[in-house]
C-alpha cells in the first residue's frame, strides 16, 4: 500500500506573519518597501508552496473558529499549488449539504480533482450555540450521516430524493459537468466505536489519534471489520503532531520552549522514521503530520524526515 | 454622485457568440476542435486548462477596462460563486466579487466567518447580490422546503446575525429560524469591512426585505416606466425606514458600431433558436414574482424577431439566446449609452452589464460604450445648467 503524507496548516498559528498591521515591523532606518497589498493569505500560500516543493502528497488546513475560514484558504492555496490534495477541515454545521456538494464540484473542476474533506471533531455544546447551532448532542451523529449521505447522493445519483430529520432533498442531483470528477476524498475521525462505524459507511480514510502501535492496531482491525459488513474499504490514518530535530538531545532540549500537543512524537529523524513506518506496519496508510511554526517544519520534515521514512517503507513493500 | 459599473462572470459556461446555442467555451457542451477551457489538444485530448481559466480571463478583462467588479451567479448547474471568488482572489487586483448567494444555504456565523476570510483574502473585494425567491421545484432540488415568503422572514433573521456578528464579538439571537448565544467574529476578522448587500426580488416580501437590509435594490431591466415607477417605491419604502437604498440593472447589451448591425446580430441569433431551446423556456413553472413579470413577453411564442422589439432598443427574446432575462439592450454604442443614460435618468445607480461573448464584449462595451456614457452624462448636466 502506498502511504499518502500530509501536512496540516492551522491558520491560527504563527498569527502574527504576514498579518496587516501587527506584523514584524523593521527599525525606521531600514528601508522597508513592502507592497500594502500583501495580507495574511501570503503566508498561507507560502506554506502551502513549501508543502508542495517538500513533496508532501497534501494540505489540511485546520477549521479554527478564531481565523480565515478553511474552505476559502483551500480555494486560494489549491489555485497556487499545481499538484497537492488540498483538505479543508469544516464542521457539520456549515449549512445545506447540497450546497457544500456543489461547492466541492466546482472545486474539483477547477483543480483537477484535487479537493478532500475532512469533518471536524464536534465542539461543545456552549462553542456550538455561538455559531448558532442548538443539535443537541445525541444528534449529532446522525446530522453528520444525514450530511454525508445527502452530499455523496446529489454527487452520484440523479434524481435524489431524501427525507431526514435535519436535511431533505426532492428530486436533487447534479447534472454534467458537475457531476464528471469525484466526490472529495473523505476523511472523519473519532476514537469510539460509533465514530468508527460512521467512518465504515462514509469516510474513505478515518483519521485517528497518536496511540502506542498495538493499540492503534487493534482500532483498525475493529474498522476493519466493520467496513467489510457495509461491503466498502476504509483507510486507516494517523494525526501525528512531531518534534523532530537531528538528534534525540536536540529534540528533547527543544521540549522545553515549546507548548506541545498531546501525543506528539519527540524523536530523533531515524527514530522519527522507524516510529512512522511501525504505524505504516501496522496498516496505516494515510499520514497527517504537523509541527510549528508550520514553514520552517514542514521543510524540516519534507526534507529529512520524508525521504527516511519513505525509504523504510518503500524497502517493507518490496520486501513483502 | 458616481455610478458603479459591474459585468457578469457567466458561471455556466459561454457561448463563442450569439449566434449559436452551443456553450463552446467551458464544458457544458460536448467539447469539440474549437472549444476553449478545456480545448483539445493535437491528439483531442483535454489540454488542462479548466473554465476557471476562462472566468480568469474576463474577470481580468472586466478589471482592466474599468468595471468593478462582476456578478457571479448561482442556479442549480452553474459553478459556484463561494469557491469562484477566492480561485480568481489573486490573479486579480481590483475586480470585486458579487457572490450571487441564497441565505438559507449556509450557517450565519459559519458564512460570516467566509465572507470576512475572503475580504481579507481580497483587500476588500467582497459583496453580496443575496437571493431568496427562486422557489418551486428547484427550491427543493437544493435542499429547501421552505415556502416563499417564510424565506423571506430567514433571509431577513440571517442578515441579522450575519451583520451582528461582524458588529460585536458577543451577540445573542432568538428568532423564529435561527438561535445564537454569545457568537461573534474573532477581531482580525471583525475590523474587515462588512460587505455590500445587493438584493433582488421583486414580490412585497422582498422589497420590506430589501428596504431593510439591503444596501441596493437590483432588478432586471423591465420596460423603463415600469422599472422607473419600480425604483420611486424601493426608495419611498427605504426612506420611511430612515435608510438609503441605491436601486441598480442587471441588463444584457447587443451593442455594435451601428444600430443596424446591432440587429442583425440578433436576427441571426433568433433565427438561429431550436425548438427544443424554445420549449425548454416555454412555461417555466416557478413562484418568482420577477420573473412572471417579464414571462408576459411570451418571447417562445414569437416567429419573428422584431415582434420583440418592445420599445426602441429594447428587445425581449435575450432568453431565447443565452440563459437569463428576457428584456434587453440593442443598438449602435451611442444608442446604447443613450439607453443607460435614461436608466440613470430614472433612478438607476448602479449597472452589472453583460454581453455575449462575456469576455470579447467585455472589452467592446468598456471601449465604446461606457466613454459615451460620459460625455452624454456630461451633455445632459451642461443641457441642465
Amino acid at each position: 500500500m502506498t502511504l499518502n503524507i500530509h501536512w496540516r496548516l492551522d491558520p491560527a498559528a504563527e498569527p502574527l506573519r504576514s498579518e496587516p498591521g501587527t506584523e514584524h515591523a523593521l527599525p525606521a532606518f531600514i528601508r522597508d518597501r513592502r507592497a500594502t497589498s500583501r495580507n495574511r493569505f501570503d503566508y498561507y500560500v507560502q506554506v502551502a508552496r513549501a508543502v508542495a516543493q517538500t513533496a508532501f502528497d497534501g494540505l489540511f488546513v485546520r477549521h479554527r473558529s478564531e481565523a480565515d475560514e478553511s474552505r476559502i484558504i483551500a480555494a486560494i492555496v489549491a489555485r497556487e499549488t499545481p499538484r497537492l490534495l488540498v483538505v479543508p477541515e469544516f464542521p457539520a454545521s456549515v449549512g445545506s449539504a447540497v450546497y457544500a456538494a456543489k461547492q466541492a464540484a466546482t472545486f474539483q473542476r477547477a483543480t483537477h480533482g484535487r479537493l478532500g474533506w475532512a469533518i471536524a471533531a464536534e465542539e461543545n455544546a456552549a462553542s456550538r450555540e455561538a455559531e448558532a447551532d442548538f443539535v443537541p448532542d445525541e444528534d449529532l451523529r446522525q446530522r453528520l450521516d444525514e450530511f454525508l449521505t445527502v452530499a455523496r447522493g446529489v454527487h452520484r445519483d440523479r434524481p435524489f430524493t431524501f427525507q431526514g430529520r435535519h436535511f431533505e432533498v426532492l428530486d436533487g442531483g447534479f447534472e454534467a459537468p458537475l457531476n464528471q470528477h469525484r466526490f472529495p476524498k473523505l476523511f472523519l475521525q473519532g476514537e469510539d466505536d460509533g465514530a468508527l462505524a460512521l467512518s465504515a459507511r462514509h469516510a474513505d480514510v478515518h483519521l485517528f489519534a497518536p496511540g502506542p502501535v498495538d493499540v492503534l492496531a487493534e482500532r483498525i482491525a475493529t474498522l476493519n471489520t466493520l467496513t467489510a459488513v457495509e461491503g466498502r474499504q476504509v483507510a486507516a490514518g494517523l494525526i501525528q503532531p512531531l518534534l523532530v530535530r537531528e538528534d534525540r538531545d536536540g529534540a528533547e532540549n527543544d521540549v522545553q520552549h515549546l507548548p506541545l500537543a498531546s501525543g506528539t512524537l519527540v524523536a530523533s529523524y531515524d527514530e522519527a522514521a522507524d516510529q512512522l513506518a511501525a504505524y505504516a506496519a501496522a496498516g496505516v496508510t494515510e499520514l497527517l503530520l504537523e509541527a510549528v511554526p508550520t514553514l520552517e517544519e514542514a521543510y524540516r520534515v519534507g526534507q529529512h524526515l520524508l525521504p527516511r521514512l519513505r525509504a523504510r517503507t518503500g524497502a517493507a513493500r518490496k520486501a513483502a | 454622485m458616481s455610478i458603479d459599473f459591474y459585468w457578469r462572470l457567466p458561471t455556466h459556461g459561454c457561448h463563442n457568440s450569439l449566434h449559436t446555442s452551443g456553450y463552446e467555451r467551458g464544458d457544458w457542451s460536448p467539447l469539440k476542435p474549437g472549444n476553449i477551457a478545456p480545448g483539445l489538444g493535437r491528439d483531442g485530448e483535454p489540454d488542462g486548462f479548466t473554465y476557471i481559466d476562462h472566468l480568469t480571463e474576463i474577470a481580468k478583462a472586466a478589471e482592466s477596462v474599468g468595471f468593478l467588479g462582476g456578478l457571479i451567479p448561482s442556479f442549480p448547474n452553474t459553478d459556484d460563486p463561494w469557491v469562484i471568488a477566492p480561485l480568481l482572489a489573486r490573479e486579480t487586483r481590483s475586480f470585486r466579487f458579487m457572490i450571487a448567494f441564497q441565505p438559507g444555504f449556509g450557517n450565519p456565523v459559519h458564512t460570516a466567518r467566509m465572507a470576512a476570510s475572503l475580504q481579507r483574502a481580497t483587500g476588500g473585494r467582497l459583496l453580496f447580490n443575496i437571493i431568496t425567491g427562486g422557489g418551486g421545484p428547484a427550491q427543493l432540488w437544493w435542499g429547501d422546503s421552505f415556502a416563499h415568503d417564510d424565506r423571506y422572514g430567514r433571509t431577513s433573521e440571517f442578515l441579522d446575525i450575519f451583520r451582528g456578528v461582524w458588529d460585536s464579538p458577543n451577540v445573542s439571537y432568538d428568532g423564529r429560524f435561527y438561535q445564537l448565544r454569545g457568537g461573534g467574529l474573532p477581531p482580525l476578522l471583525r475590523r474587515e469591512e462588512f460587505p455590500e448587500i445587493w438584493f433582488s426580488g421583486s414580490s412585497d416580501a422582498a422589497l420590506r426585505t430589501s428596504a431593510r437590509h439591503a444596501d441596493y435594490y437590483l432588478s432586471w431591466l423591465e420596460p423603463f416606466d415600469q422599472l422607473g415607477d419600480k425604483f420611486a417605491r424601493v426608495k419611498e419604502r427605504t426612506a420611511a425606514l430612515g435608510r438609503e437604498q441605491k436601486c441598480a440593472v442587471r441588463v444584457d447589451l447587443v451593442a455594435r458600431a451601428t444600430e443596424e448591425e446591432a440587429w442583425r446580430d440578433i436576427r441571426i441569433g433568433f433565427e438561429n433558436v431550436s425548438e427544443e431551446t424554445r420549449q425548454r423556456w416555454r412555461g417555466q413553472p416557478t413562484d418568482s414574482v420577477g420573473a412572471s413579470r417579464q414571462a408576459a413577453l411570451r418571447p417562445t411564442d414569437a416567429r419573428r424577431y422584431d415582434e420583440l422589439i418592445v420599445a426602441p432598443n429594447l428587445w425581449g427574446g435575450f432568453n431565447l439566446l443565452r440563459g437569463g432575462p428576457a428584456l434587453g439592450i440593442v443598438g449602435s454604442y451611442e444608442q446604447c449609452a443613450a439607453r443607460l443614460a435614461d436608466l440613470i435618468a430614472r433612478g438607476a445607480d448602479a449597472f452589472i452589464l453583460a454581453g455575449t461573448p462575456h469576455l470579447e464584449e467585455a472589452w467592446r462595451i468598456g471601449e465604446e460604450v461606457l466613454p459615451l456614457l460620459g460625455r452624454q452624462a456630461r451633455t445632459l448636466l451642461a443641457a441642465a445648467e
